[in-house]
């Protein structure tokens, strides 16, 4: 997907998103005006009218580039900030199935959490994600885990009286 | 006087100087660990902060952010790979004298010349934001709305080459900030009906999320995909005179560290810039009215000096917005002033009156932070150097679970972890769009105070259109605002002009040859 097509679905799934808020999220869910001091609901409607306004400039942009035939790069590295001297900017193609080898188990950890408990369900989620990561060195990945589960429940239970979440089976 | 000493001596209580000493120690490994700067290790230690009072918590916060700022020149210097943005400049000078076995020395230089830009801006930030803040107390509700619509307007210029998407990212942040019980009515606005969201969204997994956890994923999928393992050079030479800095060495370079200070103080107090700008400025400075011009990129410890005293002046000069009118000027305050609001304090001028004891304390612990960073650096040196190596399939596991957990520890409740999860995707996408999350947060973090600003005008003034055109400092600041957008706009425009005109010219050139 070139630069221009990916700024394009991003403006425009803004306008949508802002026009959903305008027409139905805002007005539903939002007091009504009192009768006094400024409404409800003005900085809500504000914030969403530059967010529409400030989409739509940059596909008027983007068109105009389109139509003029200019130069944005057609196809971008994935990683192209190392082209720059500060290397930290992070633009660039979006890998979803990278995002979804970390979301998805954290996801589930989630509501592995609350079934089996803080223990088991944060041991195999640390064995995923370094299994994800790359580590293949199975003893070392156990001991990181049952480390890092050992000191945070010590942190959380006892240095901070937080209740651990889930059920507890000690 | 008495709040001066009372405030002085509660910054020196061993649990104050516990923390701060703690704060600084970690703040210098994680800022040498790449990737990791000062702002993500607030985000990440926000939470326990919950569990100290407010001045060991901002101390700690304080220290953390002072030690990342030094920590970034670790891997700068090492590994050429500057730890946090502005320890860029750093890595060009100190870098080539690694690879010659003096990376000791450089780091000493980067030590000492991060401590001397630390003390001088603390020292301003100490004489000037009180008096300052008291002339900002004659500023109302019209002033402070327009104040932070600046303020919001300048920002979202932060981290994006488009002003167009740093302004949907500071209003993503407003709205976003919206969330939760509305202030005139006392009713859900935005709530969606989810009982979690009644006191809105709380700023922790907000930040470690937007922070923390998007930057994570950005990295894992570059290590992932490329693969890590730099090595560090070779660093600690058995000569003496290649490991030392003397005396005579770091103090022929004191004019260039006193310029670097001012440049850094100056680039700290207006809100927007930030300690990179400040760093590069200052190394261009001390290169063009250096002696050694030539020396510059090949090793010169004035350019360490110059990089590093200017970036770490930022750290304290930067909170001047914060103390006086209580705007944050970069991400790294914002955190610190969504700590301050954790503890029930709203950071501005009022703060010199109503917690001034409070207040000197934080100055002591200011100052205890630069004393601990000299003391920590001088002797720690070598085992912060280790933190460079720590495997990153050990690292980043431990980075992940600690968002996760410490996104928990806020208000000990799961829905927090998943609004952490949701932000962090939204970071990560708004990272590969060049969408600004600086504006983002700050927009997040400023909207109450904006919005009841925008009220009391709305109320005093009984609806009245003209409201923000009585008050002539209100008018000017507005005025400024829209300028500040009309300007940046037409840089944009110009920007883009020169670089097609640049594409045209290039080709022609090549033909030509």
């Amino acid at each position: 997907m070139t630069r221009i097509q990916r700024e394009t679905i991003a403006n425009l799934m803004i306008v949508g998103f802002g026009i959903l808020l305008l027409t139905w999220a805002i007005p539903t869910y939002t007091p009504a005006y009192p009768g006094y001091g400024a409404s409800p609901a003005l900085v809500a409607n504000v914030s969403v009218g530059v967010m529409i306004a400030m989409a739509c400039l940059s596909l008027v942009r983007l068109l105009l580039a389109r139509f003029a035939g200019k130069t944005l790069p057609a196809e971008e590295g994935q990683f192209p900030e190392e082209a720059q001297s500060t290397g930290f900017t992070q633009v660039g193609r979006v890998n979803l199935l990278h995002l979804a080898r970390f979301i998805i188990p954290s996801v589930l950890l989630l509501a592995a959490i609350e079934y089996v408990g803080y223990v088991p369900a944060a041991f195999v989620f640390l064995m995923v994600i370094q299994y994800f990561i790359g580590s293949r060195k199975w003893l070392q990945s156990t001991v990181v885990s049952i480390v890092l589960v050992a000191v945070l429940y010590i942190v959380m239970r006892y240095g901070f009286g937080v209740p651990i979440p889930g059920p507890q089976l000690f | 006087m008495e709040m001066i000493f009372a405030g002085l001596l509660d910054s020196l209580s061993p649990a104050s100087l516990m923390f701060v000493f703690t704060g600084v120690a970690i703040g210098v490994m994680i800022g040498a660990i790449p990737g990791i700067n000062g702002p993500m290790a607030i985000a990440l230690f926000i939470p326990i902060t919950y569990y100290m009072t407010p001045l060991t918590a901002i101390g700690f916060l304080v220290g953390l952010n002072k030690g990342a700022f030094f920590g970034g020149a670790i891997s700068a210097v090492l590994l050429r790979t500057p730890g946090t943005p502005e320890a860029a400049a750093t890595s060009w000078d100190g870098y080539p004298l690694t690879q010659q076995g003096k990376g000791e020395k450089a780091l000493r230089m980067a030590l000492y010349s991060s401590v001397a830009g630390d003390v001088i801006s603390t020292g301003v930030l100490i004489a000037i934001a009180a008096p300052l803040a008291a002339v900002a107390l004659f500023m109302g509700p019209s002033e402070i709305f327009a104040l932070i619509s600046l303020a919001l307007t300048v920002i979202a210029g932060i981290g994006t080459n488009s002003i167009c998407r740093g302004l949907i990212a500071a209003a993503f942040g407003l709205l976003a900030g919206l969330i939760g019980t509305e202030p005139v009515t006392a009713l859900p606005r935005l709530t969606f009906d989810v009982y979690q969201l009644g006191g809105g969204l709380s700023l922790i997994p907000v930040a470690i999320g937007l922070l923390a956890f998007s930057e994570i994923l950005i990295q894992l999928e570059r290590f992932t995909v490329k693969g890590g393992g730099e090595h560090v050079a070779n660093v600690f030479s058995t000569k003496r005179e290649d490991r030392m800095l003397s005396f005579k060495e770091f103090f022929s370079k004191i004019k260039t560290l006193l310029r670097g200070s001012f440049i850094g103080i100056g680039v700290g107090a207006m809100p927007g810039l930030g300690a990179p700008v400040a760093s590069f400025m200052s190394y261009d400075q001390a290169q063009k009215r250096s002696r050694d011009k030539e020396e510059f990129g090949k090793g010169s410890l004035e350019g360490i000096g110059a990089s590093e005293s200017a970036n770490s002046a930022v750290v304290a000069s930067s909170m001047i917005p914060l103390f006086v009118l209580g705007i944050p000027g970069n991400l790294a305050v914002a955190m610190l002033m969504g700590a301050f609001m954790i503890h029930g304090m709203q950071p501005g001028p009022l703060m010199f009156k109503e917690n001034a004891q409070l207040m000197y304390g934080i100055y002591g612990s200011l100052l205890l932070a630069s004393l601990f960073l000299a003391v920590i650096g001088r002797f720690g040196l070598r085992l912060f150097c280790k933190a460079v190596e720590i495997p990153a399939v050990i690292l980043y596991p431990i980075v992940i679970f600690t968002c996760i957990m410490g996104s928990y520890l806020g208000r000990s409740d799961m829905f927090d972890v998943g609004v952490m999860l949701s932000f962090g995707v939204i970071g990560y996408f708004m990272r590969k769009f060049d969408f600004s999350y600086v504006a983002f947060l700050i927009g997040f973090i400023l909207v109450p105070e904006w919005e009841r600003a925008l009220q009391q005008v709305v109320i005093i003034s009984e609806n009245n259109p003209t409201m923000f055109f009585q008050r002539p400092v209100a008018m000017a600041l507005m005025a400024l605002t829209f300028f500040v957008i009309g300007k940046t706009f037409w840089n944009n425009i110009k920007a883009g002009r020169d670089c097609r005109a640049e594409k045209v010219k290039a080709p022609a050139k090549d033909e030509n040859d």
